[in-house]
């Protein structure tokens, strides 16, 4: 009994051990290393499951990098490993396993490690007149100790006669900040004297700089005007938002059909010049090709999400050719930099859906670190 | 629980093959004598169950195989012959089993499709790629229907079919030393190392009714006592066929080695 047991039992490895086949090729796709000249790393690359991450010195060129991976044994990349591309934006790369059948896409940023500036939007004053109250955000930047203001239409939608407590303006503060208080932008209907002027709608917005309210009925566009003095190259602007579209999208009053509603933001750098004093509004007709613009940050149209989570943006500082910085002058205030949001996208030619509503907390600007 | 249906359902059994002769105690040889005058036989038998519940060929997937044991797999059987030529030398046999079907293995996988228990419960499928423990003890109630020839008057052999229905079922274990990549391939990678392990079940995805073939040999040592060896091959795959988590199908094949009082 025992004996057979044994024997089968012998038998029974032998032939399964006998059959084991050949090792089939690969399924995975992965980055296992990527590698850079060591002298531009700040710290380790990080390579996540689909995102690679290299943390850089501020003064390479990245519009010219050449980073090379290894991968598991037997997957490809493409673009082949060493290729040079244009890292000013994050690059995207795709691993084919050994197999061919699986495929993993990889983005890989070059992030120039810097300071930020940070708001949080906790400081409030408020406009008070006999009819109407509106908020007025301003942040101490704890980086240099500056007031920062930050402007919104509000003066110019007081003028409309609509607004009456805080709340009614497009723009105010909320308690449901992502960290305490927040900005609340909404996208108004302007009444009948809105319309008189051929301003239906108002959208929430809030920028750095000015508003000026004198020229703000006949020319809305040139009314905002864009911009404070920035000592430092910026890199990045991060920050959180929730979103959620108005139900009507209207154009000149009109209502317009099977068209959603969405929010904005960007960032702009800009040299001053004695002839541009300050940027406005205008520059996004232009397509953000002033001659003075040095770098702007655009918010990629698949990160404009309706979300009731507060999401993160994180969009890169992207330069213009052929632009070089002037450390003196940027020493010497010469350089404007800002960030302007808006609960409808296309709220400066009036279009948008009442009722759209962007909130927004938690804004850094990064910069890159002067050596 | 477990053992408590298993010890009914062997209660059962040995009920029925006190019921296959039908007749009591006092005139049992008589009622043995009768029967053989109508060509009928019986035996009761008992055995162990030695193989496995495995992939045949064995895929891809299973890079090397580091330990295996039959375990202690029992199956009773009690079984009529009916002969169908005076010289007694072909007849058909049907029979009743429980057999308890088991092992336990330990492998190394490459790229095996999996569902992990994670830590708080929740079910965790993807590519595992690392070592895999698995417990295999599957109660079934079987019967075989077999063709039987006799070649002389100590040796016979039989061949056919079985039919089995799973009273219990339990096929678990866990994964250690590898790691998980979550969904497919490309997915995030969950690495189990230093000692770290995860739970598998997949007792509820085995599927109720097998059925496969029986070859069996039998060797008359004495006049009542007969050693007997039979190999039974399952034929469809024992989970069901909407579980993908294993991607390839598996089969019981096990021989079952023992001794059988022929009557």
């Amino acid at each position: 009994m025992r004996t057979t047991y044994l024997i089968t039992w012998l038998l029974l490895s032998i032939t399964l051990m006998s059959c084991i086949r050949d090792e089939a090729p690969n399924a995975e796709a992965d980055i296992l290393t990527c590698v850079v000249p060591a002298d531009i790393l700040k710290r380790d690359p990080v390579i996540e499951n689909n995102k690679v991450t290299l943390m850089v010195k501020a003064d390479i060129d990245l519009a010219h990098q050449s980073p090379e991976f290894t991968l598991t044994p037997g997957a490809t990349i493409s673009p082949a490993s060493g290729t040079e591309r244009d890292f000013t934006s994050p690059q995207y790369y795709t691993v084919t396993s050994e197999d061919g059948n699986w495929k993993k896409e990889y983005q890989v940023s070059y992030i120039i490690a810097g300071i930020s500036t940070e708001y949080h939007f906790e400081d409030v004053d408020s406009v008070v007149k006999t009819n109407y109250t509106y908020d007025v955000f301003y942040d101490l930047d704890e980086a240099t100790g500056n007031r920062i203001n930050w402007a919104s239409g509000n003066a110019g939608f007081a003028l409309t006669g609509m607004g009456s407590d805080r709340t009614s303006f497009p723009t105010s503060s909320t308690v449901d900040g992502k960290v305490g208080k927040g900005v609340k932008l909404e996208t108004k209907e302007t009444g009948s004297f809105g319309e008189g002027f051929g301003m239906p709608i108002a959208a929430g917005n809030l920028f750095m700089g000015t508003f000026d309210v004198l020229s703000a009925l006949t020319n809305a566009l040139k009314a905002t005007r864009l911009g404070m003095p920035f000592e430092h190259v910026p890199t990045y602007l991060k920050g959180y938002y929730k979103y959620k579209a108005g139900e009507v999208f209207q154009e000149n009053g009109e209502p317009v059909k099977n068209k959603k509603d969405t929010w904005d933001v960007y960032a702009i750098f800009y040299e001053v010049t004695d002839k541009v004093r300050y940027l406005d509004g205008t520059i996004v007709e232009g397509n953000y090709t002033h001659p003075n613009l040095v770098s702007v940050a655009l918010l990629d149209d698949k990160d404009r999400k309706e979300t009731d989570e507060w999401t993160e943006f994180y969009i890169p500082f992207v330069m213009k050719s052929g632009k070089v910085i002037d450390r003196e002058k940027l020493k010497s205030g010469g350089y404007n930099v800002s960030i302007v949001f808006s609960s409808s996208k296309e709220g400066n030619y009036f279009r948008g859906a009442p009722g759209s509503t962007l909130y927004i907390d938690e804004v850094e600007l990064i910069y890159a670190a002067d050596n | 629980m477990k053992k408590n249906s298993i010890a009914v359902y062997i209660c059962m059994l040995v009920l029925s093959l006190a019921a296959v002769p039908a007749f009591g105690q006092a005139d049992r040889n008589q009622g043995i004598i009768k029967s053989a005058l109508l060509g009928l036989e019986y035996e009761v038998k008992a055995g162990f169950n030695i193989g496995g519940t495995a992939p045949l060929p064995l895929p891809v997937e299973i890079r090397e195989i580091t330990g295996y044991n039959p375990t202690m797999a029992v199956a009773i059987e009690g079984n009529v012959t009916k002969w169908f030529d005076k010289e007694r030398k072909w007849g058909m046999r049907i029979g009743v089993r429980l057999d308890n079907k088991g092992m336990k293995t330990d492998a190394r996988v490459k790229n095996y499709g999996m569902e992990i228990i994670g830590d708080g419960g929740e079910i965790v499928k993807g590519n595992w790629t690392g070592h895999v423990k698995t417990n295999v003890k599957n109660t079934y109630l079987s019967f075989p229907v077999l063709a039987t020839h006799q070649f002389n008057s100590r040796f016979s052999m039989n061949l056919g079919p079985y039919f089995a229905y799973m009273l219990d079922g339990d096929f678990s274990g866990n994964v250690y030393d590898g790691y998980l990549r979550e969904n497919d391939p490309t997915g995030e990678k969950v690495v189990f190392e230093d000692g770290k392990s995860a739970l598998y079940d997949f007792s509820k995805n085995i599927r109720k009714f097998q059925w496969g073939a029986q070859l069996g040999a039998e060797w008359r040592a004495f006049k009542h006592l007969n050693v007997c060896a039979d190999l039974t091959w399952g034929l469809n795959d024992i989970f069901q066929k909407d579980f993908k988590t294993i991607t390839f199908a598996m089969y019981p094949i096990y021989l079952n080695v023992g001794f059988g009082y022929a009557f």
